[in-house]
């Protein structure tokens, strides 16, 4: 840990998990979809569904998609807030042992013309699932039934791609001419629809020049940059 | 700074003096500065920037909380740092009104945090009444220095660190000894280096304040953060008091603190998870404990 692990963080109550870390799951389920969100469903798992009224966990978790950082008083008001700026939303509460105690799972609807290149099953909908682990802080598990392992402490790159040969080399490419390293990368397919999911985690920020130019590739379908969590979020 | 210098590796508090005299620090605040801002690649001036911010929504959560009484839905925090301020007001103190600050400021900053107020969760948010409570009001009372507070904050920080090294400062672990006897510890620390900088009465202090609240379950109503967790708030800030006084008045701890610390880790291993923060023993399914978690279930 670290001493400011430990005198921290300064964070709305009560609990670091089921507060803290809700907002947190919203906050970076907003980034990781990237685009105005106009209707989402939210699905809480087991303990975060058994004892979301007391903790404010519905509260924080719409409070997160809004952008409000975890330390924020106007996670009190953010279903309020939601109304106010259009943002639908609506809870689904779930009891699944096979998920992680306090888990949320978020499908975005609405994305351009109801053709969704992005998740690539043509759902028009976006899906990012999460689990809130302590101390509030908090995993990504799932994005578009893609596997993958994101806490917020580095600098992402996600790249959805007709899976054809020689994508990979392209984006090492990219990155490297820029001097980019990679610190993790997965890979995940889907067979049916030939499309490919690639994960990095990077040493450093992707630019948008850098992400506008993996845009350009024919096979691409769809960059999403984000930029590793700064403290109070 | 030296970007590349070597971590500084801490197991325990014995480590402490080889390792400030290698490093050539001489207090306990300036060792813990100097060990995150290595470890982290953080300038010295960052890290104490960023306790700084620290500090600062402490000393707004007892405004925060004091600014309103503090109800829940459950109804289990109704407002009690309210009727404490007002009993004190009306001269109803049992021991004067420093002591009276001390239980009344912890008290409201955990109801505070149950009502979605804004805490600083040190180190949990469930145990978040203690440091400001004990620590802050000691501060207040005998005029101590901004800057001495400050460094006292990286002492409470440091001992914190080691007990989540050695074992654990989550209920869900260990249990509430390991939030709110770690927050007692921690807070017994700091109130100990306002006044000196030696290294075993800081010691002291933080092993009085853990083994006196060594065994606490998690046993929460409802799984709410709310009983027993606000007056165990009031507890440990009292319990912080106690124990750095005796610390301060030369007592000594016979078992070092790395040792209660694994003590408490033992303890924990083997506290049932019934009592561990899953709310499925203990006050949570009494009577009364049940039907309000019931009551909480049908809203």
């Amino acid at each position: 840990m670290g001493i400011f692990d430990v005198m921290g963080p300064v964070m709305i109550g009560p609990s670091s998990s089921h507060t803290a870390g809700a907002a947190r799951l919203g906050y970076m389920a907003r980034l990781i979809y990237g685009r105005p969100i106009k209707k989402v469903q939210i699905t809480l798992y087991n303990s975060f569904a058994e004892t979301a009224h007391g903790h404010g966990t519905d509260l924080a978790v719409v409070g997160g998609l809004l952008g409000l950082p975890v330390d924020s008083p106007q996670l009190r008001e953010s279903l309020a807030i939601a109304e106010a700026q259009g943002m639908l939303y609506n809870f689904v509460w779930k009891q699944n042992l096979a998920q992680h105690p306090n888990t949320a799972r978020f499908l975005f609807y609405d994305i351009r013309n109801g053709n969704n290149r992005e998740s690539g099953d043509g759902s028009g909908t976006f899906s990012i699932t999460g689990n809130s682990i302590g101390g509030g802080n908090v995993r990504i598990i799932e994005i578009n039934g893609h596997r993958v392992d994101y806490s917020g402490y580095h600098d992402v790159l996600m790249i959805t791609y007709q899976d054809v040969p020689g994508m990979i080399g392209f984006i090492g490419d990219t990155l490297g001419v820029r001097h980019i390293n990679i610190a993790y990368m997965s890979l995940a397919r889907d067979a049916v629809e030939a499309t490919a999911m690639a994960f990095l985690k990077l040493d450093a920020p992707c630019p948008p020049e850098c992400a506008d130019v993996l845009r350009a590739n024919p096979n691409v379908f769809n960059v999403i940059t984000i930029n590793k969590l700064g403290d109070g979020i | 700074m030296n970007m590349k210098a070597r971590r500084i590796r801490i197991n325990g508090f014995t480590d402490i003096p080889r390792l400030m005299s290698k490093l050539n620090v001489t207090t306990l605040p300036d060792f813990f500065i100097l060990s995150e801002s290595v470890n982290k690649s953080m300038p010295r001036a960052e890290v104490i920037d960023k306790m700084e911010r620290v500090l600062n929504a402490l000393e707004e959560s007892i405004v925060g909380a004091l600014s309103q009484p503090n109800n829940t839905e459950s109804g289990m925090v109704a407002g009690g740092a309210s009727l404490l301020q007002q009993f004190s007001a009306a001269g109803g103190s049992l021991l004067g009104t420093a002591f009276s600050q001390v239980i009344c400021n912890a008290m409201a900053v955990a109801e505070h945090n149950a009502c979605m107020g804004r805490i600083v969760a040190a180190p949990t948010a469930g145990s978040c009444g203690v440091i400001p409570g004990a620590l802050l009001t000691v501060a207040e009372r005998h005029h101590i220095t901004h800057e001495r507070l400050l460094r006292s904050l990286f002492v409470a920080g440091g001992i914190g660190d080691i007990i989540s090294i050695r074992a654990s400062l989550s209920g869900s672990t260990h249990g509430c000894q390991a939030e709110n006897g770690s927050a007692s510890a921690m807070t017994a620390a700091a109130i100990v280096a306002l006044f000196v900088d030696d290294l075993s009465t800081i010691e002291s202090a933080a092993a009085f304040g853990l083994k006196n609240l060594l065994g606490l379950t998690c046993d929460p109503v409802g799984g709410l953060v709310e009983l027993p967790c606000v007056k165990r708030n009031v507890v440990a800030a009292a319990n912080a008091v106690a124990c750095a006084e005796m610390a301060l008045a030369g007592i000594k701890t016979v078992i070092p603190l790395d040792e209660v610390i694994d003590t408490m880790a033992a303890i924990g291993n083997s506290i049932p998870s019934t009592l561990r923060e899953t709310s499925k023993g203990g006050l949570a399914v009494t009577e009364t404990g049940q039907r309000i978690a019931a009551t909480l279930r049908d809203k």
